[in-house]
C-alpha cells in the first residue's frame, strides 16, 4: 500500500501554507520531510493522515492495506499524546479496544509491542512516572500495536534531549530492521533526517514547496558507523535550506 | 456588654439631656424608627412627614424593613429606637433577654372597622371550607412557627371547638409565598390584613370565610416597642416619641378610618404614605390599595394588655418562647393608657 | 581531598563570607495540631467572654448553650428527624442537579447546536437568585418535597453545567486528535478521552455545587417545611433562639466539612494520575 500526495496545496484563510506538493510513501521506506519552522510540515502530515482536508489537490491511497492492519495510517505525535489516566498497558489497549479482538489476541499484541519496545517492566506505570524518552517509546509501541501500513511521525523526537534522541533513533532503526515499516517522518533536525530517511524532501519557507529531494542509499543499520559520509549529506541539505530558514526566521519575527 | 457603641451614645445623650432638658425642643434628639412598607405603619409616616416628631424635639429618621424580625433585632442592638410589629416569639425572646419592651399598642381589631380576614383557597372553598369549623383537618399557611398566623388559627379552632393541633401548619416564611400557596390551592386557608385580602379577592383567588374580630374581639395585632435601654436612660425621649406618634394616629384615623378629614388633606397624607407603601406603583394605582381595607389603630397608642397576655400565654403553652417569659418582662405599662 | 590550589576552598587573603540564603518563605504549610489548637482556643475564649458578660447574649450565645441546644436536639430525636429529611432533599437535589448538569454540560461541550442554544442561557440563568423565585417555585412545584428538591436541583445544575463544558473545552485537543487518528469510535472518544479529561473540572464543580446545595437548603426549607435543619434554623431565627440558630448552623458547617472530605477522597481516588 502506498500513500500519495497529488499536487496538494493548502491555505488558512488568506495565508497560503502549502503549494503543489507531490510525494509518495510506501514500500517499507522512510521518507523524511525537513523545512524551516512554519512552512507547513505538520499541516501536510495532518492531510496525509486524514485529519485535515487539503484545499487543493488530493491525498490518495494506492493498493489495499496489508491483511491484519488495524489502522493503516497511524500517527506518532511530538507530544506523545498519551492518556495520563491510563497506564502504559492501558494506553496501548485503548487503540485495540474498539476492534473486538478477544482477550487473548489483545494480550498477545500488547505483550509483543511491549517486548519490541523493551517496555515490559513498565506495563503498569502511569505516564507521569516516565521520562520523555520512555513516553515516546510507549507512543511507538501503541502505534506498532495497530500494525500500520504507514506511520506518520511529526517531530517525534523534538521534545527530547540530545542523548535520548540518539537512543531512540537507534531503537527506531532496530525496529525498522526487524520488521520494515513505511513512514513519513517530519523533522527540522537534519541529523535525524539523514540517519533515518531513505529519501529527504526539503521544503521551502511558507508557502511550502518541495525545494529539493535527496535520496540516501546507505542502509539504515550502517549509518551510525558511517557518520562522516552522512555529515556531508547533512551539510548539503543545510546549504539548500539555510536561505529559506533565514528568510522564514525573519518573516516570523516580523509577524510577531 | 458588647454593645458599647450604643451605650456610649446613650451616655452622651443622657448627659446632653441633663443640660438642656428645658431647651429640649430646640436641640433635637436623634431617633431612628423602624417601619414596614404596610399601611398599618402609616401613623409613623404621617407623624414624621407632618413634623409631629420634630415638634417634640425629635430628629426622626425612618428606616424601612422588609420583615418584623430584623426590626426587632435592630432595636435590641440599638440601631433602631422604636418599632411597630406583631407580638412574635422572636420579640418575646428578646424581651426575655432584657433587650426590648412593649410600650404601647397600635393596630387592633375593632367592631365596625375593617379588620383581618380568614380566607379559604378556591379549591378548599369548593370542597366546603366555608367557615372556621371547616378548618379542622385542613392546612393553614403561616410565615413561621410561633407567628401571629398560628395564633389566629389557634383562636379560630378554640372558637369552633376543636383542638388547634387538628390544623396542619405550613411555614412559608414570606407573605408572597403564602399568597402564592393560597392562589394555587397548595394550602387550604390563611389570614391576612384586609388590604392584601382585597387583592386576593379582586383576583378571585380566594374566599373570605371569617373576620378575625368575630373570634378574637379587640385583638391587639401590633404593638409599639423600644429597647429597655431607652426606657431606662431616655424615658423622656420615649414619652415624646409616643406624643408625636399619637398625633400621627389621630391624623391616620381622621384621614383613612373615620374619614372626617378634608379630601385635599387626605390626598396629601396618601401621597406621603405612598413614598413608603406601594412605592413601586404610580400614585393613582396605589391609592386604592392604601385607602381600602384600613384597620383601626388605638388612639393614644393605648394598649390592650389582656390581649397581649393571651398571646403570651399561647406562646408559653407552645414552648415558642424561653420558659418563664412574663408580662412584666414583656410590657412596660407606664407610658400609655391600658385596658 | 583536593589541595588548596585546585580545590573549592576559599583563598585566605580575601575576605570571605557565605552567600546569604534568601529562598525561604512563601510556602505556607498546614499543621492540623495548630489548626485544632486555634479552634479550641477560640471556643474557650468565646465561652469565657460569654461567662464574663463581655459578649452580649443577644450578640452570640455561649458555646455551652449551643452545645446544650445540640444535646436537646439529639435527646428528643429531632436531630435525626431534621437531618434525615434534609439529607434526603440535599442528596436528591444535588445528585439530580449534578447528573442533569453534567449531561447538559457534555452536550454543550460536544455539539454545536447545544452550545449555540444553551451556553448563553446557562450563564444568564446561573446568575438568577433562586431564592427570589420561591413564590414561583410554589406555583410550579407545590409546597411538598418537589419544590424543595427543585430549589437545590436548580442551584446545583448550573455550576455542574458550567464546570462540565469548560472541562470538556479544556481537554487536550491533541488527545482527541490522537483518538481520531487511531480510528476510535465517537463513543470511545467521549467515554475514554473527553470524560476522564474533563473529570478534574467536573469534580471541582461538584465541590462548589455541594456548598451551594447546603446554602440553598435553608432557602429550600423556607417552603412549607415542618422538619429539616434549614427549617430548624429558620424557626430559631424567627423565635430569636440564637443558641438553636448557631446549633443548626454548626450542623450545616459539619455537613459541609464531611461532603468536602468525601469529595477530596474521590479526587484522590479518581485523579491519582495527576502529578
Ligand atoms: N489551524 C490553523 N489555522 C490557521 N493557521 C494555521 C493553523 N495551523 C497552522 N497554521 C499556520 O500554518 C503555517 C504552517 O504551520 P505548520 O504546519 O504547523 O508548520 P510546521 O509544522 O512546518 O512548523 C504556520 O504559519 C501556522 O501558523
Ligand atoms: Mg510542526
Amino acid at each position: 500500500m502506498r500513500l500519495l500526495a497529488d499536487r496538494v496545496g493548502h491555505r488558512y484563510g488568506t495565508t497560503e501554507v502549502l503549494r503543489d506538493i507531490g510525494i509518495a510513501i510506501g514500500g517499507g521506506e522512510i521518507v523524511c520531510i525537513v523545512g524551516p519552522s512554519g512552512c507547513g510540515k505538520s499541516t501536510l502530515l495532518r492531510m496525509l493522515g486524514g485529519l485535515e482536508q487539503a484545499s487543493e489537490g488530493r491525498v490518495l491511497l494506492e493498493g489495499e492495506p496489508p491483511a491484519g492492519s488495524l489502522n493503516p495510517i497511524t500517527y506518532i505525535f511530538q507530544d506523545f499524546a498519551l492518556l495520563p489516566w491510563r497506564t502504559v498497558e492501558g494506553n496501548i489497549r485503548l487503540v485495540l479496544e474498539d476492534h473486538k479482538l478477544g482477550a487473548t489476541a489483545m494480550r498477545a499484541i500488547v505483550d509483543d509491542v511491549l517486548e519490541r519496545t523493551r517496555l515490559k517492566d513498565f506495563r503498569a506505570a502511569l505516564p507521569r512516572q516516565l521520562s520523555g524518552g520512555m513516553k515516546q517509546r510507549v507512543a511507538i509501541a501503541r502505534a506498532l500495536a495497530v500494525r500500520p501500513a504507514v506511520m506518520l511521525m511529526d517531530e517525534p523526537l523534538s521534545a527530547l534531549d540530545a542523548q535520548t534522541r540518539e537512543l531512540l533513533m537507534d531503537d527506531l532503526v532496530e525496529l525498522w530492521t526487524r520488521e520494515r515499516f513505511s513512514a513519513c517522518y517530519v523533522t527540522h533536525n537534519l541529523a535525524e533526517a539523514v540517519r533515518l530517511g531513505h529519501r529527504v524532501h526539503v521544503l521551502s519557507r511558507r508557502p511550502g514547496r518541495i525545494r529539493e529531494t535527496v535520496e540516501i542509499d546507505m542502509p539504515l543499520a550502517e549509518r551510525a558507523e558511517r557518520a562522516a559520509e552522512l555529515e556531508a549529506m547533512q551539510r548539503h541539505i543545510w546549504l539548500v535550506m539555510r536561505e529559506e530558514a533565514r528568510a522564514a526566521d525573519r518573516e516570523l519575527a516580523d509577524a510577531g | 456588654m458588647a454593645l458599647t457603641r450604643r451605650q456610649l451614645g446613650a451616655g452622651a445623650a443622657a448627659g446632653a439631656a441633663f443640660g438642656i432638658v428645658r431647651n429640649a425642643r430646640a436641640a433635637s434628639e436623634k431617633v431612628a424608627i423602624g417601619i414596614l412598607p404596610l399601611v398599618s405603619h402609616a401613623p409613623t409616616i404621617i407623624a414624621a412627614a407632618r413634623g409631629y416628631f420634630a415638634a417634640q424635639g425629635l430628629d426622626a429618621k425612618l428606616v424601612t424593613f422588609q420583615a418584623a424580625e430584623p426590626m426587632a433585632v435592630g432595636i435590641a442592638s440599638g440601631d433602631i429606637d422604636f418599632g411597630v410589629t406583631a407580638i412574635t416569639g422572636g420579640l418575646v425572646s428578646l424581651a426575655d433577654k432584657g433587650a426590648v419592651k412593649i410600650i404601647g399598642g397600635s393596630l387592633a381589631e375593632k367592631k365596625g372597622v375593617d379588620g383581618q380576614k380568614v380566607v379559604a383557597s378556591n379549591a378548599a372553598y369548593a370542597k366546603g371550607l366555608t367557615d372556621i369549623a371547616g378548618l379542622r383537618g385542613k392546612s393553614y399557611a403561616v410565615t413561621t412557627a410561633g407567628s401571629s398566623f398560628e395564633y389566629v388559627a389557634y383562636k379560630a379552632a378554640q372558637k369552633a371547638g376543636f383542638p388547634a393541633s387538628d390544623i396542619t401548619y405550613r411555614p412559608l416564611q414570606t407573605i408572597p409565598a403564602c399568597i402564592a400557596a393560597v392562589k394555587t390551592g397548595q394550602v387550604d386557608a390563611w389570614d391576612m390584613l384586609p388590604s392584601i385580602i382585597a387583592i386576593l379577592l379582586h383576583d378571585k383567588a380566594a374566599h373570605v370565610i371569617a373576620a378575625v374580630q368575630d373570634f378574637i374581639p379587640d385583638y391587639q395585632v401590633t404593638t409599639v416597642f423600644t429597647s429597655t435601654r431607652n426606657i431606662d436612660k431616655r424615658a423622656e425621649v420615649v414619652k415624646r416619641f409616643l406624643a408625636g406618634f399619637s398625633r400621627g394616629i389621630d391624623d391616620y384615623d381622621a384621614a383613612l378610618v373615620a374619614k372626617t378629614m378634608a379630601p385635599k388633606e387626605v390626598d396629601a397624607i396618601v401621597a406621603e404614605i405612598h413614598k413608603y407603601v406601594f412605592a413601586g406603583m404610580p400614585l393613582a394605582k396605589a391609592r386604592p390599595h392604601i385607602t381600602n381595607g384600613v384597620m383601626h389603630v388605638n388612639k393614644g397608642a393605648a394598649l390592650n394588655v389582656a390581649s397581649v397576655a393571651d398571646q403570651l400565654a399561647w406562646l408559653n403553652a407552645n414552648k415558642l418562647v424561653p420558659a418563664g417569659s412574663t408580662m412584666k418582662k414583656l410590657v412596660d405599662t407606664s407610658f400609655v393608657k391600658t385596658f | 581531598m583536593p589541595d588548596e590550589a585546585s580545590g573549592p576552598a576559599p583563598a585566605r587573603a580575601v575576605a570571605v563570607r557565605e552567600v546569604p540564603f534568601r529562598g525561604g518563605g512563601f510556602r505556607p504549610r498546614t499543621n492540623s495540631y495548630v489548626s485544632w489548637a486555634v479552634f479550641a482556643g477560640l471556643i474557650l475564649l468565646w465561652e469565657a467572654g460569654s461567662r464574663l458578660g463581655l459578649i452580649s447574649p443577644i450578640a452570640l450565645p455561649a458555646p455551652s448553650q449551643v452545645l446544650g441546644a445540640l444535646v436537646d436536639l439529639a435527646r428528643t430525636g429531632m436531630l435525626w428527624k431534621n437531618l434525615s429529611v434534609s439529607l434526603m432533599r440535599l442528596g436528591t437535589g444535588w445528585v439530580l442537579g449534578s447528573i442533569l448538569g453534567i449531561a447538559v454540560g457534555l452536550a454543550i461541550g460536544l455539539f454545536t447546536i447545544a452550545r449555540a442554544a444553551l451556553m448563553q442561557l446557562t450563564s444568564a440563568l446561573f446568575a438568577v437568585p433562586k431564592i427570589a423565585l420561591l413564590p414561583l417555585f410554589i406555583v410550579w412545584f407545590g409546597i411538598g418535597e418537589s419544590s424543595k428538591i427543585a430549589t437545590i436541583l436548580f442551584g446545583t445544575f448550573f455550576p455542574a453545567v458550567i464546570a462540565t463544558y469548560s472541562g470538556v473545552d479544556n481537554v487536550d485537543r491533541n488527545l482527541i486528535r490522537m483518538g481520531q487518528s487511531f480510528g476510535l469510535s465517537w463513543g470511545s472518544i467521549v467515554r475514554k478521552i473527553i470524560l476522564p479529561g474533563a473529570l478534574p473540572a467536573i469534580l471541582s464543580g461538584l465541590r462548589i455545587s455541594s456548598a451551594i446545595a447546603i446554602v440553598l437548603l435553608v432557602a429550600a426549607e423556607m417552603i412549607g417545611a415542618q422538619y429539616g435543619i434549614g427549617a430548624y434554623i429558620l424557626q430559631a431565627g424567627s423565635l430569636f433562639a440564637i443558641d438553636q440558630l448557631i446549633a443548626g448552623v454548626t450542623i450545616l458547617a459539619v455537613l459541609g466539612l464531611l461532603i468536602s472530605w468525601v469529595i477530596a477522597r474521590a479526587e484522590r481516588r479518581f485523579l491519582d494520575w495527576r502529578s
